[in-house]
Parts: structure tokens; C-alpha cells; sequence
């Protein structure tokens, strides 16, 4: 260990905490590692921190070294059913700024109801992997202006894959596009995963309420079905109600929330 | 097992999701342990399923008690 920062104990003499890196904090007990704190920044400047300790007092005094030592806002994310953690940074001044709902969600269309839905006159959906990657990314950053020049980017449910600067589609693979009169117009990203992951459906403004949004998630969820996957996931944040109302209308089932905290 | 600079890390299969954001995950000696996720876990949006393979740290003070620290990829 190089330690480039030591903090005493505070009111637990047993318990030292070391900064062992630019991004991680170590707490020690009697030669015993008893909890770490990491910090990291997102792709969109923000910096979350995370803390995990084996008691109360390791938690707090790898907490007051971090705050110490990091600049504020300072974020975090606690899974909201466990009230201990959540309780913890709450004490330290944190407070909630955002809850993100977590879905599961149907493929199957005899139950999602997408089975019949068809693309508005005029559009075609290019599958997953087909699209060419220079309208993609430029379809990317016209729907990402237009979400921060409204609701704000912030307000989306999280992305935390690095990324190059300017860049925010990290693999044009994953992504199908509603196209129209030969323009991009709409996208759908689903990870891969186990339990895909349905990380973003937009259409542009100007070609907003017209079905093209429905249409592509009829298609990321039927090609998943059709592939033998019979559930999905994805977040959303708990404001953005015409979301949570269109999940709710497919037969997604809410499996859980998590709490993003923020100190100021 | 191992023994990392965090603590003992033994590697297990998730179980069964409980209430309370906690696992029960089955080591490789057969042992059943109660797991909660890492925050640096929860930071990067990883979920946790039953069936996934995962790395458990033990706590040095009840090793019935976890911390998945990392999912293998399936």
C-alpha cells in the first residue's frame, strides 16, 4: 500500500483509513481490511462515490475521509429496499434526487399487445446490427440534444460505460433505427445480456407521436422472443410517467427501485 | 478461496433474490451465504440473477454473511 492520504480514526481508535488512490480509500482494523470506498466519474462529468464496510464506524470514517477529500456534488445509488445503507449516506447529508423504477418486462406479444403493430406509413425498421454507423451516431446526438434542450439528460436513467469524448454509442451493433424517406429518425438499444436490457428508445421531436417509438418496441421485443428470450429489463426514472404508463400497458412488472442520492 | 486485500473471496452461484436487496448464493464447498451487492457493483448498473456466477468476499466477523463483488459473465 502507498497511501497518498491518511485520516485518523475519529472515535474508533481501531479503525484507520488510507486513500490508496486517486479513486479508492481503504479501512483497517487491527491488520484486518474492513471496508473500501471507491469514486468514480460518469461519462456525463457527475462523480459517484460507493462505500463498502463491515460496520457502521468503518463506514463512517471511510465516509469522512472521501468527503474530505472529493469535490461536491457528490453521488450515489442504494438499492431502495435496504433502508440501512440509505440511511447511512442519508446521515451524511445526502438526499434523494431521483428514483429510477426497474422493469421487468414481457416479450411475448399475446401478452404485450405489440403483436399487430405495425410501422407508420413511410417507415421501415433496419434490425439490430444493419444500420450504418455515421447517420446512427449523428441520430444519437440530435435525440441526446433535444432530451437535454427539454427534460434534461440528466433526468434519464443512467449510462456509466466510458466513452470517447463526443461520443455516446459505444456499440452500433446493438442498436435497430426506424428510418424514414431514407433519414433516421428513431432508435432502439438492447444489451445482449441474460436478461437483455433495453437501454434507450428515442424518436426524433418532429417525428414524435406517430407510433414510431411503439413500432420499435414491438420490434426489440419481438426479435427477442423470436430468439427464445421471454423477459427484459430496463429503468425508468420515476418522473417520466408517459414511460412508466407505456410499460405498464405492455404487462411490465415493477421488480424493484434504485435511489440516487446527491450532496450538494 | 483466495485471500484478497478486501478479505476472503470465494467464488458461488446465486441462488435465490431476497427481500432487503440481499442473495443467497451457494459456494463451491456447498455452503449457502446471504450476499448483499457491492456499491462499486450497484455504481456500474450490474444486476445480479439467480443462476449468475459471482464473486463473493466474506466478512471477516460472520462468514455466513457476503458481498458480491463481481459477476462473471455468462
Amino acid at each position: 500500500m502507498n497511501p497518498l492520504h491518511s485520516t485518523p480514526a475519529g472515535d474508533d481508535p481501531a479503525v484507520r483509513v488510507a486513500r490508496i488512490s486517486e479513486t479508492q480509500w481503504q479501512a483497517v482494523a487491527d491488520d484486518l481490511p474492513v471496508g473500501s470506498g471507491d469514486a468514480a466519474r460518469r461519462p456525463d462529468g457527475r462523480l459517484f462515490v460507493s462505500i463498502d464496510a463491515w460496520h457502521g464506524s468503518a463506514f463512517d470514517r471511510i465516509a469522512d475521509a472521501m468527503l474530505a477529500d472529493l469535490p461536491e456534488p457528490l453521488h450515489t445509488l442504494v438499492d431502495e429496499a435496504d433502508r440501512d445503507t440509505a440511511s447511512a449516506w442519508e446521515r451524511l447529508g445526502f438526499t434523494p434526487a431521483r428514483r429510477e423504477w426497474d422493469h421487468l418486462v414481457p416479450t411475448d406479444p399475446q401478452i404485450t399487445g405489440l403483436g399487430p403493430v405495425r410501422c407508420p406509413e413511410g417507415v421501415t425498421i433496419l434490425p439490430a446490427g444493419s444500420a450504418e454507423e455515421g447517420p446512427l451516431r449523428a441520430l444519437d446526438r440530435i435525440v441526446r440534444d433535444e432530451v437535454e434542450a427539454t427534460l434534461g439528460w440528466r433526468r434519464m436513467p443512467a449510462e456509466i460505460l466510458p466513452r470517447p469524448v463526443g461520443d455516446t454509442v459505444v456499440d452500433p451493433s446493438k442498436y435497430a433505427v426506424a428510418q424514414e424517406a431514407g433519414r433516421y429518425v428513431g432508435l432502439v438499444r438492447v444489451a445482449p445480456l441474460r436478461l437483455p436490457r433495453i437501454g434507450l428508445i428515442a424518436v426524433r421531436a418532429d417525428r414524435q407521436r406517430r407510433g414510431i417509438g411503439r413500432a420499435l418496441l414491438a420490434h426489440a421485443l419481438g426479435a427477442l422472443h423470436e430468439a427464445g428470450t421471454a423477459w427484459a429489463r430496463t429503468e425508468v426514472d420515476a418522473s417520466n410517467t408517459a414511460a412508466a404508463a407505456l410499460l405498464a400497458g405492455i404487462g411490465a412488472r415493477r421488480r424493484g427501485s434504485t435511489l440516487e442520492l446527491v450532496r450538494r | 478461496m483466495t485471500k484478497a486485500a478486501g478479505g476472503i473471496e470465494v467464488e458461488g452461484t446465486v441462488v435465490e433474490c431476497l427481500r432487503n436487496a440481499t442473495f443467497t448464493v451457494q459456494l463451491e464447498n456447498g455452503h449457502k451465504v446471504l450476499a448483499h451487492i457491492s456499491g462499486k457493483i450497484r455504481k456500474n448498473y450490474i444486476k445480479i440473477l439467480p443462476e449468475d456466477r459471482v464473486l463473493v468476499e466474506l466478512s471477516p466477523y460472520d462468514l455466513t454473511r457476503g458481498r458480491i463483488r463481481y459477476r462473471y459473465r455468462s
